[in-house]
Parts: structure tokens; sequence; C-alpha cells
């Protein structure tokens, strides 16, 4: 192997994907995309409402199965096209942060146990990672908020803590899927900006689906998704 | 802990944090310990009633009883025999049989025993019978102070029987009034009746204090007026009178205080056995047998017979006509063979071959099977009945915990992409019907143990609500639930199964309700959950 090639954190090949409608063809959302990402890089995924940006996302998380291709987590080989397993889950949980537009944050819990849900589900010590997701909460700027529950906190501050929920564990990508959305844009500017900070910092790749052309400029790589292709720009 | 992190979130969905519990926590746990609370309640008190009713038939009729296979003219080296065993402490020989009772026009035809009155106390506590049947006369002006009569009194023309014969037959013991009582000071002596036997008449008596230590007692028929001591007027005037005795009271007697008194003599019953029957068929003549009531009696077992009579051995050999005739014996044994109902089978069983097969030792839960089998029976349709109430909670959690599945479908979906296996997220909705069905028993254990703790304070509450003060006490003549011995799981065994068995019992099925609503979380779609609006 290459030193390009060891660098190398995520690698899809020829992943296609595509959704059956009732009394229509099908509809082909991903057509042989390609894709690779180095490490503590960033890579933005640009396109219209509905073009497969977040099937690719699940499709890469294996949330979802594509109907062809294959992915490379690190130096594992799967096959997208089977079952996702339960030994990817566990996998997943270790080396894969997500964060959604709509934040996901769990209601019953206090933000730092929020936070901690991606240690516990990754089956590391709490008590280990408790004093580094407080630090994130507070690079966050929302550490005084640690003991709030998340009704609570405004739509920014509820963003800031997915992402310190997502970069806890220290995973190596981080799967952001539209994480502005539903900010004002001062507020959105400033999340996207701790959002790239922090990987840049914590040496965490990152695929960013975003419509903002100025958020995806910010990346490493800019493509676009359409008619089921990734073009890099 | 990584397999920690369902429960972790079981948990805190039951019971979020920065809130105490959640509503629909709470109601699911009361519901859960509700239906465990009553289902323990009912068959803790239908046990108590069973243990109640086990104690009163032994009461009744002793630990056995001895039925003679053939007609036993040595049934005293018999009882002899069976009394010489270490096991036994007393055997009681009766006969029985049925007589025909007449008062005026009023007849009643009782199950009739006879009884030797100096052996009956050990094996039959005919004085506590006596004491229960006991009813005293309520009077505007006065006040009933008969003794409760006792087996002393019982003697060839003297016969107990129950209310519902005395009632029948409108027949009643002896009974002394208090006359002109409301008005005398609480604190003076008084003097009351130590002894009304069945063969005093109908009276009025008056003591009155004259001096010193001068009494006059008389009465109305005029055969006694005695001046004298207290020691010697109220010393005993002889059978067929009452005994009179002083209470010393604070304040003494005045002079011109007195007592008066209105004796009431028993009825007298004329009785008619089937011999006499079958001679006065034969045109022969058969006078009926005068006997007095010598005192009404209950027995707390509600199976002995309602209708029945009581008198002598020989008052009942008198009525067959039969010279050295016994139907059986009660025995009574020693404590060891009280709870331990196989230990007594095989006792019984060694005395009959002991007795060389002449007599059947029949032990009380053989005799009485039918009734213990019937109460078995009732407790487990209560039990069948009421494990509807945990099924419908357990429905209420199942639908509820479903409601949740559907709202945290998204989270569901989250949970997955952070790296949740579908397992784990279907274990979040079972635990918590484990949770709940685990906080539910315990609360419902605890509630148990408090209602069984305030059981008499709860059920006087309960019955005096449903059926007044004056019902309470038919409640109680047949359910007498004060007497009931309920016992806590750490004193019996049999208790700490119920409870066992009903904490597996709730656990188990909030468990299993659970189990849908975890199976739906589970074979969601991450993916389609995370789009889903």
């Amino acid at each position: 192997m290459s030193n390009q090639e060891q660098d190398t954190v995520l690698e899809a090949r020829g992943l296609s994907k595509s959704f059956s409608i009732v009394g229509a063809a099908d509809l082909k959302v991903l057509n042989e995309v390609n894709l690779t990402l180095k490490e503590s890089s960033s890579l933005s995924i640009r396109g219209d409402s509905g073009c497969g940006k977040t099937t690719l996302l699940n499709v890469i998380a294996r949330l979802e199965p594509a109907d062809k291709g294959t992915l490379f987590w690190g130096d594992r080989k799967i096959d997208a096209v089977s079952k996702p397993l339960a030994t990817e889950a566990s996998w997943r949980a270790k080396h894969i942060g997500v964060v959604y537009q709509s934040y996901y944050l769990i209601p019953e819990l206090t933000v730092l146990e929020n936070v901690l849900m991606s240690v516990r589900l990754s089956g590391l010590p709490i008590t280990e990672y408790e004093l580094r997701a407080r630090e994130l909460l507070e690079q966050m700027g929302v550490g005084n908020k640690s003991m709030q529950i998340p009704s609570k906190l405004s739509g920014g501050e509820r963003q800031r803590v997915a992402i310190a929920r997502a970069l806890v564990n220290r995973p190596q990508v981080i799967l952001a899927d539209e994480p502005t959305g539903n900010l004002d844009e001062r507020t959105g500017a400033e999340v996207m900006n701790l959002l790239l900070s922090s990987c840049t910092k914590e040496k965490t790749s990152l695929i960013l689906v975003t419509h903002n052309p100025s958020f995806a400029q910010a990346t490493d790589k800019t493509t676009s998704l359409k008619d089921g292709t990734l073009i890099y720009e | 802990m990584k397999s920690a992190w369902p429960l972790f979130l079981a948990w805190k969905q039951l019971f979020p944090s920065q809130r105490k519990v959640s509503f629909f926590s709470l109601l699911a746990i009361v519901g859960v310990a509700l239906g465990v609370n009553v289902m323990i309640v009912v068959v803790a008190f239908m046990q108590g009633f069973q243990q109640k009713f086990r104690s009163d038939i032994i009461d009744a009729q002793g630990h056995a009883r001895a039925v003679p296979l053939q007609r036993q003219l040595e049934w005293r080296e018999d009882s002899q025999k069976i009394a010489s065993q270490p096991e036994v402490e007393k055997v009681s020989a009766y006969m029985q049989g049925h007589l025909l009772l007449q008062n005026r026009d009023y007849h009643a035809v009782p199950f009739s025993m006879g009884i030797d009155p100096g052996q009956s106390d050990g094996v039959l506590p005919l004085n506590q019978f006596l004491k229960k049947g006991f009813i005293p006369v309520q009077g505007y002006d006065s006040k009933d102070v008969t003794p409760i009569p006792t087996t002393d009194s019982l003697e060839d023309d003297v016969v107990f029987i129950t209310q519902q014969v005395a009632n029948r037959l409108g027949v009643r013991a002896a009974t002394v009034l208090l006359l002109d009582d409301q008005n005398f000071s609480i604190n003076k002596g008084r003097l009351v009746v130590e002894r009304l036997d069945p063969y005093v008449e109908s009276d009025e008596w008056t003591i009155e204090f004259l001096s010193g230590d001068q009494y006059n007692l008389r009465n109305s028929l005029g055969s006694i007026d005695l001046n004298g001591s207290l020691e010697q007027i109220a010393s005993d005037l002889g059978w067929g009178y009452p005994k009179f005795k002083l209470v010393e009271g604070i304040t003494p007697l005045s002079k011109g205080d007195r007592f008066r008194f209105q004796t009431f003599r028993s009825s007298i019953l004329e009785i008619y056995s089937p011999t006499m029957i079958e001679q006065a068929k034969s045109d022969e003549m058969a006078p009926p047998r005068e006997v007095r009531v010598g005192g009404i009696f209950e027995v707390p077992w509600q199976g002995f017979h309602t209708d029945a009579l009581i008198g002598t051995s020989r008052f009942m050999a008198d009525m067959r006509g039969e010279e050295n005739a016994c139907d059986g014996f009660f025995i009574k044994f020693k404590t060891d063979y009280l709870h331990d109902e196989n230990k007594l089978g095989e006792l019984c069983a060694r005395l009959e071959g002991y007795l060389e097969g002449n007599w059947r030792i029949i032990p009380w839960f053989v005799e009485n099977a039918w009734f213990f089998d019937l109460l078995k029976f009732e407790e487990y349709l209560m039990v069948l009945i009421m494990i509807p109430i945990g099924l419908v909670a357990a429905f209420a959690i199942a639908i509820a915990l479903m409601t949740t599945v559907l709202r945290k479908t998204r989270e569901i979906g989250l949970l997955v992409a952070m790296g949740g296996t579908r397992f784990a997220v279907g274990m979040i909705f079972c635990m918590q019907g484990f949770i709940i069905g685990s906080l539910g028993a315990l609360l419902g254990c605890g509630l148990a143990l408090t209602f069984i703790r305030y059981r008499d304070v709860l059920m006087s509450f309960i019955v005096t609500r449903i059926a007044g003060e004056d019902g309470q006490a038919g409640v109680t003549q047949f359910y007498d639930f004060y007497s009931l011995e309920v016992p806590y799981p750490w004193e019996s065994e049999q208790s700490m199964m119920t409870f066992l068995t009903f904490i597996v019992f709730a656990v188990g099925v909030s468990t299993i309700a659970g189990l849908l609503p975890a199976w739906r979380a589970a074979r969601m779609n991450p993916a389609e959950a995370l789009r889903s609006e």
C-alpha cells in the first residue's frame, strides 16, 4: 500500500441505489458513485433536494444497503449490497460520528448525558470520557448548559451539542447531513465554523452535505450530486 | 459496559433527567402495583380463611374422629388404648343421633350428641362455644347480667342447643336482669350474679344494704328473706338459687342502696327419641323426656351442624335405650401434629393398626376434604378472575410503549446510526416493561404488606361502609376477619411463595408486554426512521 492509500479512511466504489415507485419506473438516486476520503480531510456534497445526498450518507454509514458497489472503512472491505450486520454497528459506533439537520437529541437526557450517549454506544468507559465531553461542550460554547435538558436550548445550541456528541469518542469520520439546515444564517455560520474547526483540531474527516455554497467552499473538496453521479468541482 | 446502555436509556425514558417521574411511568407502575396488591391480598386472605377454618374445625371436632366399624362393647378399653399413645393428648367418647324437640307447637330435629362433660373440654372447647353463643337480653331499664353458662351445669336433664334451634323453638336458657341500675354510681361496689343454674325459677331478688356489714336478701316469692353479713347472704344458697357476689367499688355502699334482680327460668323442652316414636306408633305410652335448656352455643366452624343439641352421654343412652353404647371418639393430638397433615395421616393409620382394624380413624382434613377442596377451588377461581387484571395492566403497558416507539421513531433511527444494534434498541422497550413490572411488583408487595398489617382497620372500615355497624356483626359471623391469621412472607413459606409467584407474574407479564414494542423498534429500518416526520 502506498502512503496515499494508507491515509484513506473511507472509500466508496461504484455505489448504485434506486428506489421502487409504485406505478412508475425505479428512481435511480445513486449511479456508480465513487468517493474517497482521506484522513483529516473534508468533503462537501451539494445537490438539489431529493437528489440522493442523504441516501449516499446512509449507504456509506451502512444504514441501508446499496444495489451495487463496495465500501472500504479503512482497511475493511464491505459489500455495500449486503444487509447491514451487527458487527458493523459496533464499528460504526467507534469510527463514525453523525450530525443531522434536526439534531435528534434525546429529550429525556441532559446535554452531558446526550453527548456521552456516543461513548455508551461505543462501549467506552464513561468516567474517562466525561471530562472530554465537558471540554467539547465548552469548546462549543454550551459548557454552562451541560445539566440542562435539550428542550431548554435554542436550535443553535442543540446543534452544537449534536456536534459534541459526534466528536466525543474521536471518530475517524463525521457524516454531517445539512447540519445548518434548521438554523438562521448567522447561527448556521457559527455552527459550521465550529464543526470545521473541531474536525481540523480533532483530525477527524468530514463529509458535509449542504445546500450552502459558502459552507461547501470551506471544505477541502467540493462535489455535487446530479442525476445520481458525484461530480468533483 | 456496552450492554448497559439500553438499560440506561430505558430507565431514563421512564424517569427522565430533571424530572422526578414521567406520568406514563407513574400510571404504569401504579397499575401493576394495584394488580399485584389485589392478587396477593386476595390469595393471602383466602389462605388466612383456610387457616382459620382449620383451627375452627380442630376446635369443633378435634384432630381426628374414631368411628367403630361395628358395634364396640369394649370401647372403654379402646379409648384408653388411644389415650395411652404418646402422641395423643385427649380422647372423648360421644354418642350421636337425631332427637325430636318440642316446645308448645314448635318442633326441631337437631343433630344430637351425648358427651361426657368431664372429658369434653379437652377436645371440644364447649365453654368457648357457650360463650360465643351467648346473646344478652337488651332492656331499657335493666341490664342482662346472666353469667355465661359452663359445662358445670350440664347434667342428665340439661341440654345445650345451638342458636338456630333455640330460635326455632322459641326457648332460652335461664336469664337474670339487673333492674334499676341506670342511676347507680359507677364508683360504688355492686353485686353480680356468679352462677345461674338451669333450675333457677323466675323470681325477683332484692339485696339491700342496711348498715355496717348488714344486708337483706329477699325474693318476691317470699321463700327467702335473710338478714346478715355479706358473707352469709352472698354465700351459695344451693342449686336452684342464683349465687351472688359482691364486687368492691371505690365508694362504699350507703344505707338503703339496693340491688334488684329479675330471674327467668330456663325453658323446658320435651324430647322424643326415634325409639319413643316407634313405641307411640305401637300405642305404647311414651311420655316425652323433659329437659332444661342449660345454655345456647355456637360453633365457629360453619360446617358443623347448625341445628345441634349437646347433652350428657347418659342422656343420649337413655334416649336411645341403649346401654354401653359409643358412636366414636373425638381425638386431640399434641401440637406437633397441628400443621403437618402427612404426619397426622400417618399417625391415624398407625392408630388404626394399633386398634386391630376395629376403628376407622379419620383425620380432620379428610373428613372436611370437600370443604377445603371448595376453598382451594375458590382460591384458584379468584386467581383466574384476577389474572386478567394483570393482563389489562400489561396491555396498557404494551400500548403505551408502542406509542412511545412510534413517537421516538427518529431517535430509534439515530441510535442505530450512532452504532446501536437493532436488538439493543429493541431491548430499551423490553427493559422498560421489565422496570415497570419490577417497580410495580415491589410497590404492590409494599401495599399488600401494609394491607395485611392494617387489615382489621381497613376491613372494618370497608365492611362498616358497606354493611353498616350492625351488618358488620353479621359479616363477621361468617367471615371473622378480625381473628384471621394472615402471615407475612417471612413468617410462612406459603405466604413467601404467594408473594414470589405474583412478583414473577407481574415482572414476566410486563416484560412480555414490552416485547411487541421492542420487536417493532428492532425491525425498524434506520434510514426510513431518520426520514420519518
